[in-house]
C-alpha cells in the first residue's frame, strides 16, 4: 500500500510539474540554507581553530601586570617554581619583548624585540631557512647577536645572504647585532606571528633595554599527553593565590579557538534557526498545493471511496503525497546546501567539514512540515462526500 | 425461496433543499434473490439513482433498514460501509469512471488494494478479470487510448475482480452508441448466465425489458 502511495505521489506529481517544482523550491531553499549555514559555521570554526593551531595551540603565555614588575615575584626563577608546582608543564620561557626600528643602511622597518633564552627556538620548534638560534654562550656574555623573522629579513636585504650581515636596532642608541640565523616563513597566525619578530638573547635585551630583573611575559609550552586548557586552567588557580586576579593576564591560543568555535557555533545556530522559520513557510506552500490536489482531485476521490477506499486509506494516500514532496525537497535541499558550502569554503579558502547533524536535521524537519501541512488537506480529502465527491466535475 | 442478496425495508430517503424537504424516496421496500437479473427503472428525478446509491452503500437511508447479503447496514461507519462497497458491490458508472492516470490493469487493480489482497494475487486477478471481458490485449493502455466500449469493459472488470455478490450498473449503454451499448448489455447477460446477481438502473425502456425482472419507480415510490 505504501509502495502504491509513493507512485500515486509521482504520478500526481508528474501530472503538474510546474506546480510541483514551484512549491518544491519553498522547501529546497529551506533545507539548502539551513545545511549550508551549519556546514559553513562548522568549517568556519574549523578552519579558525586551524589557523590558531599554527600559533601553537600547545602553548600558553602569562602577562604579569605593570605593577607586578618590581614586587620580585615574577623573576627567571618563577618559571621553574611554575614547572614545579604545576602537573603538565614541559618548559617555561621568560621573554621580554618590545618594538624597535630594525635597520640595515637605509632600509628600516618597524619590528617586535623580543629577549629570549637560546632554549626559546629548540622548545618552540622554530624552523630556520639560513644559519640557527644564538647560543647560551652568546647569551651569558650578553653579545650582540639577532635572530631575523623572514619578513624582516626579506625587506632588509632583499635576494641577499643574510647572515653574517649587521643591523641596527633603534630605540633610545643605535647598536650593531650580527645576524646569526633567519626563521623559515611561516602561515601567518593569529597569535604569534614570527615573520615580524626579531630576537636577540635575554640578557642581551635586559641590559640594552630594561636594565631589571623583571620579566615581561613568559610563554609556558604545555608537555605531550597534557589538555592545555586544562593546565591553563590549573596556572589560572595558581596564580590567583599568588598574585591575584589582577596581578597578571594568561593567553592560550587553545582557550581563543575554544571562545571561537562556541561564537561561531552560536552564530550559524542562530542563523540556521531563521532558516528554519523559511521552511515553515515552504511548509505553507506545501499545504497550498495540497488543497489544490485535493480540490482537483475530488472526482478520483470518489471513485477511490465507490471501489472501497476508507477514509483512512484515503487520508494515508494524501499524507504520503505530501510527505514524498517535503522529503524529495528534503533531498534537494541537502544537495543544493553542501554544494553551495562547497563554493563559499572553496572559495574562502577553508576545508569543508560537511554537517551531518545537518542533514538529520533537515530531513527531520521537512517530514515534520510534510504531516503537519499535509494533514489538514489529507483529512478535508477522506472526509468528501463519496456521492458528493463522484458527481464532481 | 431463493436467498435474499438486496432487502430494502421501508426505505425513505430525505433532503433539505432550502427550507423544502425533497423525499427522494419514500418508504419503498424491495427485496432481490441472489441469481436475479433486475432492472430499476423510472424517468430522471424519480429517484433511482438514490435507490443505486443507497443498495451501493454510498449513502444510508433517513429511515429504514437495508440489508446486503444478509448484513444490515444500519448504524456502520465510514470505514465499515467502505468494507461492503469493497467486498460486496461492484459499480458500473454511465461515465465509466476510470481513474485517468493508471493504465487498464492498474485500474482494475484498485479495488484489490483496497482489499489488502498481496501483490502477486493482484496482477493475477486483474489480468483475469480483463481475460473475461475480452481486452487482454489492453491492459497496459490509458483509458484515453482506449474507445467507450473498452473503457467500459474495464470499468465492469474493475466491477467484478473482487469477485462481489452484486453487480451494480447505472445506465452503463447511457454514452455507447447502440451497437457499443448492446455488446456491453450481452457482456451482462452472461456474467448473469453465470449466475452473478445484477441489477441495472435505467430510463430506458428497451433495455430495460431484456432484464427479467422490472421494478419502477416514481416520485420516490414503487409502482405496482
Amino acid at each position: 500500500m505504501l509502495i502504491e502511495n509513493i507512485k500515486l505521489a509521482f504520478n500526481a506529481m508528474r501530472g503538474s510539474k510546474m506546480r510541483t517544482a514551484l512549491s518544491l523550491l519553498g522547501i529546497v531553499i529551506g533545507v539548502a540554507s539551513v545545511v549550508a549555514i551549519l556546514t559553513i559555521g562548522d568549517s568556519a570554526s574549523k578552519s579558525i581553530t586551524e589557523s590558531i593551531a599554527i600559533g601553537g595551540l600547545d602553548m600558553v603565555s602569562i602577562y604579569p601586570s605593570s605593577g607586578q614588575r618590581n614586587t620580585g615575584i615574577f623573576d627567571e626563577a618563577f618559571g621553574d617554581m611554575l614547572r614545579n608546582d604545576i602537573e603538565g608543564i614541559q618548559a617555561v620561557l621568560p621573554q621580554n619583548s618590545s618594538t624597535a626600528r630594525v635597520r640595515n643602511g637605509k632600509e628600516s622597518i618597524n619590528a617586535s624585540v623580543a629577549g629570549v633564552l637560546s632554549t626559546y627556538a629548540s622548545t618552540l620548534n622554530l624552523e630556520f631557512g639560513e644559519g640557527e638560534f644564538f647560543s647560551s654562550m652568546d647569551n651569558i656574555n650578553r653579545r650582540q647577536v639577532i635572530v631575523l623573522g623572514s619578513a624582516i629579513a626579506e625587506e632588509l636585504f632583499p635576494d641577499q645572504v643574510v647572515v653574517g650581515q649587521y643591523v641596527s636596532l633603534f630605540r633610545s642608541q643605535a647598536k650593531s647585532y650580527l645576524v646569526v640565523g633567519v626563521l623559515e616563513s611561516k602561515d601567518p597566525s593569529i597569535s604569534l606571528s614570527y615573520n615580524n619578530s626579531v630576537f636577540i638573547p635575554y640578557n642581551t635585551y635586559s641590559q640594552r633595554f630594561i636594565r631589571t630583573n623583571g620579566v615581561g611575559s613568559y610563554v609556558v609550552k604545555i608537555a605531550e599527553d597534557y589538555d592545555t586548557i586544562e593546565v591553563s586552567d590549573a596556572i589560572t588557580e595558581y596564580l590567583d593565590n599568588i598574585v591575584g586576579t589582577d596581578g597578571y593576564s594568561i593567553f592560550s591560543p587553545a582557550s581563543l579557538a575554544e571562545m571561537a568555535e562556541q561564537i561561531t557555533g552560536t552564530f550559524s545556530s542562530f542563523l540556521a534557526l531563521i532558516a528554519a522559520i523559511s521552511l515553515l513557510v515552504g511548509g505553507i506552500g506545501i499545504m497550498n498545493i495540497m488543497l489544490v490536489s485535493v480540490a482537483e482531485r475530488t472526482k478520483e476521490i470518489g471513485i477511490r471511496k465507490a471501489l472501497g477506499a476508507s477514509p483512512n486509506v484515503i487520508r494515508g494516500q494524501f499524507l504520503v503525497e505530501a510527505l514524498t514532496l517535503t522529503l524529495l525537497g528534503g533531498i534537494l535541499g541537502i544537495v543544493l546546501g553542501s554544494l553551495l558550502s562547497y563554493a563559499v569554503t572553496n572559495m574562502l579558502d577553508w576545508s569543508l567539514h560537511l554537517s551531518y547533524t545537518s542533514f538529520i536535521l533537515a530531513m527531520g524537519f521537512s517530514m515534520f512540515v510534510g504531516i503537519f501541512f499535509g494533514w489538514y488537506p489529507a483529512m478535508k480529502a477522506s472526509r468528501l462526500d463519496p456521492i458528493e465527491a463522484l458527481n464532481y466535475e | 425461496m431463493a436467498e435474499s442478496v438486496i432487502r430494502l425495508e421501508d426505505v425513505s430517503r430525505y433532503y433539505m433543499m432550502g427550507d423544502f424537504i425533497v423525499k427522494a424516496l419514500d418508504g419503498v421496500s424491495i427485496d432481490i434473490s441472489r441469481g436475479e437479473f433486475t432492472a430499476i427503472m423510472g424517468p430522471s428525478g424519480s429517484g433511482k439513482s438514490t435507490m443505486m446509491n443507497l443498495i451501493g452503500c454510498l449513502d444510508t437511508p433517513t429511515n429504514g433498514y437495508i440489508d446486503i447479503d444478509g448484513e444490515n447496514t444500519a448504524g456502520l461507519n465510514e470505514a465499515e460501509l467502505a468494507y461492503i462497497r469493497n467486498r460486496k458491490v461492484g459499480f458500473v458508472f454511465q461515465q465509466f469512471n476510470l481513474l485517468g492516470k493508471l493504465t487498464a490493469l492498474d485500474n482494475v487493480i484498485t479495488p484489490l488494494l483496497y482489499a489488502g489482497v498481496s501483490t502477486r494475487e493482484r496482477k493475477q486477478m486483474a489480468v483475469h478479470a480483463l481475460e473475461r471481458v475480452g481486452l487482454a490485449d489492453r491492459m497496459d493502455h490509458r483509458p484515453n487510448e482506449l474507445s467507450g466500449g473498452q473503457k467500459q469493459r474495464v470499468a465492469i472488470a474493475r466491477a467484478l475482480v473482487n469477485n462481489p455478490t452484486i453487480l451494480l450498473a447505472d445506465e452503463p449503454t447511457g454514452a455507447l452508441d447502440t451497437r457499443t451499448g448492446g455488446q456491453i448489455m450481452e457482456l451482462f447477460e452472461e456474467l448473469n448466465s453465470e449466475g452473478r446477481t445484477v441489477v441495472l438502473v435505467t430510463h430506458d425502456r428497451d433495455l430495460g425489458m431484456r432484464c427479467h425482472r422490472q421494478i419502477h419507480i416514481r416520485d420516490g415510490k414503487v409502482e405496482a
